[in-house]
This record gives structure tokens, C-alpha cells and sequence, in this order.
């Protein structure tokens, strides 16, 4: 069987272990757990060097043709009379977009450590959910992807309304409900997409290479858009998020802000903007408008929040719509962003998500005005916070700042079928974020860890052990990597994103002719 | 050897009259282990379809006559019967929690389900108006019978009465229409009357008569406005007794449609897309928007039946090509998971006379396999990959795009989202409310274990496994072949 096939696997077969385990034996799980993620991210790295191997002469070419190519593919008929396929493979999006899963659920297993309620249960449903998020990034088939979708949503269900927090019961199910819809109008535009093309298949690449006509892209773009936004946090369907994020344990917010927003971000631009140019570019100023809102909204929400995982759900709102706001502004620059933007705030996100679990299990609050002082008993996690904050408001030598500079730059640049005048004017307002988020991070964090110690019961608390220390540190080491070294992240996407941009002005310029 | 070809329904009559016979001989202890040679014989019913293979072939002067779509559809009326048969053991030997009662006289109950079931096999096989219209009566009057099985029940009393009062309105509609079809043609033989109708124009009467026979036909299929009977009939009647109506009953109307439909009026159906698809959307919004308030559990898979009969005639808008295999498809899936929910509905009946849902709660603390059971099998009904009834049900919504009904497949897929949220209720009191106050871990009897396991790991498989889909694929092709010529 073929690697990347083993990268959808594994997960899987590790929650079969997970599950054929007896449940009182919860320690032995957690270690299965932690074992099959850490076998899959060294095959993510194998895979990585092999794709870097076939990939590098390709891209040294730079001929168009190639950098459609996939690497490691693996293809057999699956419904054969329907034209389904079971067809997988890596290019360089999805390549960065494994490693940051295969990251994040590794540190997310580490975080979960301390989780004893029904532990089998837990780890098996958190190890299917990412099954389904490999698969999503893998499956270059539009029935595949799909069926891999929704079987990365679902067991949000019980993972949040089972060990969640707080109105759990209730955030699950919006979360469930919202995002199923999202997967209505998918299946609406992915079946619409299949009969018009004539081709009788879900091949992705195939489907490019279909004749759609205008009017048809006209209604099918904004359908898949739409549906990926949901995910996506697109405003004003972003609503799921922060009630879903604040109510969901640790590991699971870690993997939900972390990876599952960005199944959004990846599939509006490897679909919707893919197989539909013209009608991005139709409908490219309304969804840069709509993603302004986002990042804008997000940013002083977070502003008004009092709960840490409220306050750090807001923050991802905003930062998803730098994700939608790259791709929205149909360029290279800002689709590189955009992938970039999404690789970052996974780290970013799952690593603030898993402090705010660290830090929780030992005050018991999440409300940051009941604490204080905390830098003093616990200086690692403190200073892993701190990290995580200046990421987000973009410093240098993070990776935020790549990202963000990217986006900014491309959304300035603009395309030549929006007015330059209201793409600028749209960078701007999207750029005063950066002082809100500032505002917000570093108010929040100094009152959460300067100043007095705020309660007497946090004398006694101890700083991150082994386990909290590996999963951050991974987490931190990464986001260095890709701030001090960007070339690497660049190279990685920069190829892949090529056809997308000549297919746009392929177009474009047909439209002017 | 043509005279092979009825072996199957023969095999289910004869265990009918035998078990009838033997029960006047037996005594009570021994009557409750009849479910043994019940179950033998359908097996062997089912035995003789699978060896006997798909082939088409024709007895009795052309009146009877199986073919590819044919054999499907009896080897899911005989699995129903098996699979009622197996879910009814319990009920009948009287292994009853209070306040449920366990069902009485059982070897009239197994006479009367088998005749059901071979009414139904025949309804399929028949060519001519007359053995279709005595086939649908054999089929239908002894469930009727069945509703009503608990004596002294009033709700179930009342279900019996309902669905006779109900069933035979849809069967005068049903013979009214099939009576105006031999007027216009003067032929009794259904291909006949299709090659006539094919050469003659639309007529009025001719549409009246359609209308008339597929709206008897959407009693059965519990297509909205003719849905009304079900939620009261499945709550009252015993609970095999529902799990038969809601697949066996169903696949019958589906039957019934087919041979009205295809072979009567086949190739006429261009200005109906409009109207199947009003229908459609209908029947799946109101069956989901009306199950959500439900609290009984039987009432509310009555709900969650009739919706998911809403998503079937979506098959009715595009060309017979794909939609004869992917509504065929889609029932046998839905036969498997609708049947495994009701082993566990009945199980758990049985086991503590519990019907509502809010009592379900804490069910994965104490058998945590028959909860996962359950879990996978509503999340099949609500199209929930990798399991087969999204498989199934993505084919049907594929036919509604292809007939260019974009806004079906949207309103399918935002009822598929409402139709999850009640699904998630009851796996919501089963995972994540708290157990009963000393619950204890329930017995599960073998037979029923092994049914509920078996149907499970094919709710799984079959939506991952292609071979189901391509074999009724490949045989429908030539079907239609045959039909069109």
C-alpha cells in the first residue's frame, strides 16, 4: 500500500487499537494514543523528504503544466459505473497542511495526558475525527473528500458534548448543525459541478479541465465558498465557533481551531477557486468585503471577552479571515498568505488552545479577571504564552508575521478585476487589526500573568511537566521554523499555487476579449 | 427448468400452511420454539434466490415472471420476513419486560407474516392486473392482522383499525386506477397496457388513472399527503411489527410504483419531474420537522420512515439507468439499517418496557456494543459517511442533480442536517446523559446479538465495499434492456 495511504491509516488503525484495548486500562491508551501519532508524524516527515525529492526538479522548471502534477499518488476505481475513485495523493498545500495536522494532534495527545473520564472513548473518536482530516487534505477526489469531511466533523458531537465544558450540550449541537448545513451546499455545488461537466467523474484534476460556462460558475462559486466559510468561520456564519471552541476540551479545540477551520480556507481554494475562476472573480470583492468584516469583528470581539477560550476563539475568528481574505484577493502573493496564514494560526492556535487547557487544569478558571501573577509559579507556560501572543500579533521572526505580511501585501496588491482603490481601502481597515490584537493580547496576558498573585489557592501551582513541555515546546520550535526560515513554507506552496493564479488570468483575460 | 423459478415463494407458503398445521398439534411451551423452523424456511427462501442466481424467466403463460429487478426485491421482502421473525422470538415466547406484553399465538402470528411476505414477492413477480392487484391484498390484509396482535391493547387495537380503514381506501384508489388503465387498453398484461399507452396519446383518463394508482401506491410508501396512518400504526402495533411495516410494507409501495411507473407507464413520465420533486420535498421536510418533537421512539421512527421515503422517490426524476440502481440500492441499505435500529428499539423494549427517548439515557455506560450499534445505525439513516446510507443516499441526491433540480438537493441536504439533529438526540441520551441510578448491564440473547452485529458490520461495509452497487448496476442495465425493447 502506498504512504500516503498509511497516512490516512494510521490514525485509524491506531483508534481501532485504542478501542480493542479494555477501558480500564486507560493509561495503556493514552500511551497507543501518543505512539501512533508520533509513528505518523515521522512517516509525515519520510513523505515530506520524498515529495521534496520528486517535487524539486518540477519546480526548478516552473512550467505550468507540471505544477498541476501530484506526488506519491495512488488511484483505483472505486464505484467505477458512477466515474468514483478512490484517489489520494500530495502536492505542496496539502503537504503543509499534514505536517501541521500531523503536529497538532500529536501535542493535542500530549495535552490530553490527564483525561481519565472514559478515555477509550476520547482518544478513539479524537483519532477518527482526524482520520478524516488527513483524508479531506489527501483526496483529490470530490466524493472522497466529501465522505472524508464529514466524517472529520461529526465526532465533534460527542467529543465536546461529552467531556466539554460549560453549555456543552448546546455548543455541540450548534456546531454539528452549522457546519452540516456548510456541507449542504457543498453537495449541492460538487453534484452540480459533476453533471455539468459531462465527464462523468469526481477527478478532481479532470474537472478542471472542463468547459463550465459563466453563469454556471456564477451560482456554483459562492455554494462551495459559502459551504467551505462555514468552516471557515466565514462572517456571519462564524457563529459556531466560539461557542463550539470554549465549550470543547482541550485536544479538542487544539485540533478544531488548529485544523478544522482550516479545511475552510483549503478546499475554498483548491475548489472553489480552482474549478471555478470566473466566478471568483466574479464574486471575489463581495467575499474580500465580507472576510474584512471577519477579521475586524473577530479582533474586537476577542477585545470584550473575559474567558481565556472565549477570548482565544474570537482571536481565531479573526485570523481565519486573513485565511478567506488571502484567498479572496486572487493573487499569488496573497493565496501564498493565505496557505502560510493557515499552516501559522494552526500552530499558533493549537498551542494557545493547549496552554489554556494547561493552565485551567490547575486554577480551575478560565476568567481572566480572577487571575494574576501566574508567570511567577509557572514561568514556562507563562513564557510558551507570551510566544504564542507575539505570533499572533504578527511579530517578526514568528511565523504570524510571514503570513500576515503576505496577505496584506497581496490584498494591496489587489487583482485586476476589483477597483485598486477598494482593495487598498480593504487592506487598510483589515490592517488596523494588528493594533487591536495587540490591544487585546498583551492586556490580557499581563493581567493574567503580572502583577500580584491574585488567589491564595495559586501559591501551590507547579509548572508544565513532561508532557505539557514536549507538546508546547513542538509547537513553539515550529512556529520559529517558519519565521526565521520562511523559504521553506514558501517553496513548499509557492508551486502548487502557480496554475491557480494562470487559470484566473486565463480567464480574466478572455473575459476582456 | 422454469418451474424452479416460483421455488422461493413456494418454500414461504408451504412453512406457512406447515407451521399452521403443526400448531394445532402443538402445546404451549413447544409453540414458542416455532420461530426455529420459521426462520429455516425463510432461509431457505433466501437460499433458493441466492443459488437459483438473478435469471429471468417466465411461468404460467407469462403472468408470472421474475427478472433482475424482480430477485431484489423478493430478497429483500424475504430478509424483512427473516429478519422480523428473529426480532418477534422474544415477543412471542414471552421474555417481555412490564409494561410492554409479550404477544400471543404464535404460530398464527408466523402463518400470517409469511403470507404477508409471499403477497409481497408475488407483487413484484406479477405481469397482470389481476395477480398484481391479489398479490398487493395478500400482502396487505394480513398485516393488518399483525397491527392489531396485541388483543386488549387499545393502541394497538386502534393501529389495526386504522390501517384497515386506510388500506383499503388506497386499495379501492389502487383498483379504480388499474380498472380504468384495462379500459383504455383492453389488455390485462402490464407490459401490454405499457406498449399501448406508449403508442397512444395523454389522455385525461389516462392520467387519472396513474394518479389514482400511484397515489394508493404512496400509502404504502408513506409519500405526504397519504403519510397520515403511519405515526399512529407504528406506535401501536407490536414493534416487529413496525420494523416489518417500515421496510417490508415500504418496499412493497416501492414495488408497487416500479410496476406502475416503469412498466405501465414507462417513457411517459416527462412533464412529472416538477410534481415528483414537490412531492419529494414535501414528504422529507414534513417527516423531519414533525420528528423532531417526538418522544415516543416508535412514533418517532415513523417520522424518520416516512422522510427517508422522501429521499427515495428522488429516483422517480432522472432516467430509469441510474435510478432503477440507486433507488434499489438505497433500499437495501436502508432495509439493513432501519432493521438493525429496530433490533436495538426492540431490545431494549424488550429488556425494560422502555419506549421514550429521554429513557435511552446512559445506554453506551451499560452495553456499550448495542448503543455503538444504534449510533451507527441512526448516523446511517441521517447519511452520515463512511456509513452506506450516505452512499445511498448521495446516489438518489445525484439524480435529483441531474435532472437539473438544484434547489432539491439543497432542501435533501439541509433536511439530511435537521434530520441529524434528532438523531443526535437519542445518542445524546445514550453517550452523554447519566446512567440510571443502578443500571446494570442488560442481557443481550444470542440470536438477537449476532442479528444486530451482522447488520452493523453491513451498515459499515456496504457504503465502503463497491460490489452491492455495481452488481444491482450491471443487472439493472440489462433489466432495461429487456424493458424498453
Amino acid at each position: 500500500m502506498g504512504l500516503v495511504t498509511w497516512l490516512i491509516l494510521i490514525p485509524l488503525l491506531t483508534a481501532a487499537a485504542v478501542v480493542a484495548t479494555p477501558a480500564s486500562r486507560w493509561k495503556r491508551i493514552r500511551w497507543i494514543a501518543a505512539t501512533g501519532c508520533g509513528l505518523h508524524l515521522l512517516l509525515t516527515a519520510w513523505v515530506t523528504l520524498l515529495y521534496w525529492q520528486a517535487a524539486s526538479p518540477d519546480l526548478a522548471a516552473m512550467k505550468s503544466e507540471v505544477l498541476t502534477r501530484l506526488y506519491l499518488v495512488q488511484r483505483a476505481a472505486w464505484f467505477p459505473s458512477l466515474g468514483i475513485q478512490y484517489f489520494v495523493g500530495v502536492d505542496g498545500i496539502s503537504m503543509a497542511m499534514v505536517i501541521l495536522t500531523s503536529l497538532v494532534i500529536f501535542c493535542g495527545v500530549l495535552a490530553s495526558w490527564h483525561v481519565e473520564t472514559r478515555a477509550k472513548e476520547f482518544f478513539a473518536l479524537l483519532l477518527i475525527l482526524v482520520t478524516g482530516v488527513f483524508g479531506v487534505f489527501l483526496s483529490f477526489d470530490l466524493f472522497l473528500f466529501f465522505m472524508f469531511y464529514e466524517l472529520a466533523v461529526l465526532p465533534m458531537y460527542l467529543l465536546i458534548g461529552i467531556w466539554g465544558t460549560g453549555p456543552k450540550e448546546y455548543s455541540a449541537m450548534k456546531l454539528t448543525l452549522m457546519l452540516l448545513i456548510g456541507s449542504a451546499f457543498l453537495l449541492v455545488g460538487f453534484l452540480a459541478l459533476y453533471h455539468a461537466s459531462g465527464m462523468h467523474t469526481f477527478d478532481l484534476q479532470q474537472l478542471a479541465k472542463a468547459n463550465f460556462s459563466g453563469a454556471f460558475q456564477k451560482w456554483v462559486f459562492p455554494m462551495i465558498f459559502v459551504g467551505f466559510g462555514v468552516i471557515g468561520a466565514l462572517y456571519p456564519l462564524h457563529t459556531w465557533s466560539p461557542d463550539g471552541h470554549s465549550s470543547a476540551p482541550t485536544a479538542v479545540s487544539m485540533l478544531h481551531a488548529g485544523v478544522l477551520m482550516k479545511l475552510g480556507g483549503y478546499g475554498a481554494l483548491r475548489i472553489a477557486v480552482y474549478l471555478l475562476p470566473a466566478g471568483a472573480i466574479a464574486w471575489g470583492t463581495v467575499f474580500m468585503v465580507l472576510t474584512t468584516v471577519n477579521i475586524l469583528y473577530g479582533s474586537f470581539g476577542a477585545v470584550m471577552q473575559k474567558d481565556l477560550k472565549y477570548f482565544t476563539a474570537y482571536s481565531s475568528v479573526s485570523h481565519c479571515g486573513f485565511v478567506l481574505f488571502g484567498v479572496a484577493a486572487l493573487n499569488l502573493v496573497a493565496f501564498k498568505g493565505a496557505v502560510i496564514q493557515m499552516f501559522s494560526h494552526g500552530i499558533m492556535t493549537g498551542l494557545f488552545f493547549g496552554l489554556i487547557g494547561m493552565v485551567y487544569g490547575r486554577t480551575h478558571t478560565r476568567m481572566i479577571p480572577e487571575m494574576g501573577g501566574l508567570a511567577r509559579k509557572m514561568p514556562w507556560l507563562a513564557a510558551s504564552f507570551y510566544i504564542a501572543g507575539l505570533a499572533s500579533l504578527g511579530l517578526p521572526g514568528l511565523s504570524g508575521f510571514v503570513a500576515e505580511t503576505h496577505v496584506f501585501f497581496g490584498g494591496f496588491f489587489g487583482n485586476q478585476w476589483t477597483s485598486q482603490a477598494v482593495t487598498i481601502t480593504l487592506t487598510i481597515v483589515a490592517t488596523m487589526s494588528i493594533v487591536v490584537t495587540a490591544v487585546y493580547v498583551l492586556r490580557g496576558l499581563a493581567k493574567v500573568f503580572q502583577g500580584p498573585i491574585a488567589d491564595p489557592h495559586f501559591e501551590h501551582l507547579t509548572d508544565a511537566d513532561l508532557s505539557e513541555k514536549i507538546s508546547t515546546g513542538v509547537l513553539i520550535g515550529t512556529m520559529f521554523f517558519v519565521g526565521l526560515l520562511p523559504r521553506f513554507m514558501i517553496d513548499l506552496v509557492e508551486g502548487p499555487l502557480m496554475p491557480l493564479v494562470n487559470r484566473l488570468h486565463a480567464v480574466g483575460a478572455a473575459a476582456v476579449h | 427448468m422454469p418451474d424452479m423459478l416460483m421455488l422461493p415463494e413456494i418454500i414461504v407458503v408451504v412453512t406457512a400452511v406447515a407451521v399452521l398445521v403443526a400448531d394445532m398439534f402443538l402445546t404451549e411451551r413447544s409453540r414458542a420454539r416455532l420461530s426455529g423452523p420459521v426462520i429455516a424456511g425463510l432461509a431457505a427462501a433466501a437460499g433458493a434466490l441466492l443459488l437459483g442466481a438473478n435469471r429471468p424467466g417466465n411461468m404460467l403463460g407469462g403472468q408470472f415472471s421474475v427478472d433482475e429487478v424482480a430477485w431484489w426485491f423478493r430478497l429483500v421482502f424475504v430478509l424483512a420476513g427473516l429478519l422480523t421473525v428473529v426480532l418477534s422470538s422474544d415477543m412471542l415466547s414471552g421474555r417481555v419486560a412490564a409494561p410492554l406484553r409479550p404477544v400471543g399465538y404464535p404460530g398464527e402470528y408466523y402463518a400470517v407474516l409469511l403470507l404477508s411476505v409471499s403477497g409481497m414477492m408475488y407483487l413484484i413477480a406479477a405481469r397482470d392486473l389481476l395477480t398484481l392487484y391479489v398479490s398487493l391484498e395478500l400482502a396487505t390484509i394480513p398485516v393488518f392482522a399483525l397491527a392489531a396482535w396485541h388483543r386488549g391493547d387499545s393502541r394497538s387495537g386502534e393501529a389495526g383499525l386504522k390501517y384497515v380503514i386506510i388500506g383499503a381506501m388506497a386499495s379501492a384508489m389502487i383498483l379504480y386506477g388499474l380498472g380504468i388503465f384495462y379500459g383504455l387498453t383492453g389488455t390485462m398484461s402490464l407490459d401490454g397496457i405499457g406498449r399501448a399507452l406508449r403508442a397512444a396519446p395523454t389522455s385525461p383518463a389516462m392520467l387519472l388513472a396513474a394518479t389514482l394508482t400511484v397515489a394508493g401506491a404512496g400509502f404504502k410508501l408513506t409519500i405526504v399527503p397519504f403519510h397520515m396512518w403511519a405515526a399512529d400504526v407504528y406506535e401501536g402495533a407490536p414493534t416487529p411489527v413496525t420494523a416489518y411495516l417500515s421496510v417490508a410494507s415500504k418496499a412493497a409501495g416501492l414495488a408497487l410504483m416500479f410496476q406502475v411507473l416503469l412498466r405501465m407507464l414507462g417513457g411517459q413520465l416527462a412533464g412529472w419531474e416538477l410534481t415528483v420533486a414537490l412531492f419529494a420535498a414535501a414528504t422529507m421536510t414534513l417527516g423531519n420537522v414533525v420528528a423532531i418533537v417526538q418522544q415516543n421512539i416508535k412514533r418517532f421512527m415513523a417520522f424518520s420512515a416516512i422522510s427517508q421515503a422522501g429521499y427515495l422517490i428522488l429516483g422517480f426524476l432522472g432516467p430509469a439507468k441510474e435510478a432503477v440502481p440507486a433507488m434499489l440500492f438505497y433500499f437495501v441499505v436502508y432495509l439493513v439499517t432501519n432493521m438493525a435500529v429496530f433490533a436495538c428499539i426492540v431490545w431494549y423494549g424488550n429488556e425494560t418496557g422502555r419506549e421514550q427517548i429521554s429513557e435511552y439515557r446512559g445506554l453506551s455506560r451499560t452495553n456499550p456494543l448495542m448503543a455503538l450499534a444504534m449510533m451507527v445505525g441512526l448516523f446511517s439513516l441521517a447519511g452520515i459517511p463512511p456509513l452506506s446510507g450516505f452512499v445511498g443516499k448521495f446516489f438518489l441526491f445525484s439524480i435529483a442533480s441531474r435532472a437539473g433540480c438544484h434547489w432539491l438537493v439543497a432542501v435533501a441536504g439541509v433536511n439530511s442536517t435537521i434530520s441529524l439533529y434528532y438523531y443526535l438526540r437519542i445518542v445524546r441520551q445514550m453517550y452523554i446523559e447519566p446512567v440510571y441510578e443502578g443500571a446494570v448491564r442488560l442481557p443481550v440473547r444470542q440470536p438477537l446479538g449476532l442479528t444486530v452485529g451482522i447488520l452493523s458490520v453491513a451498515v459499515v461495509l456496504l457504503g465502503i465495499i463497491p460490489c452491492l452497487y455495481e452488481t444491482i448496476h450491471a443487472q439493472t442495465i440489462a433489466w432495461l434492456a429487456r424493458l424498453l425493447s
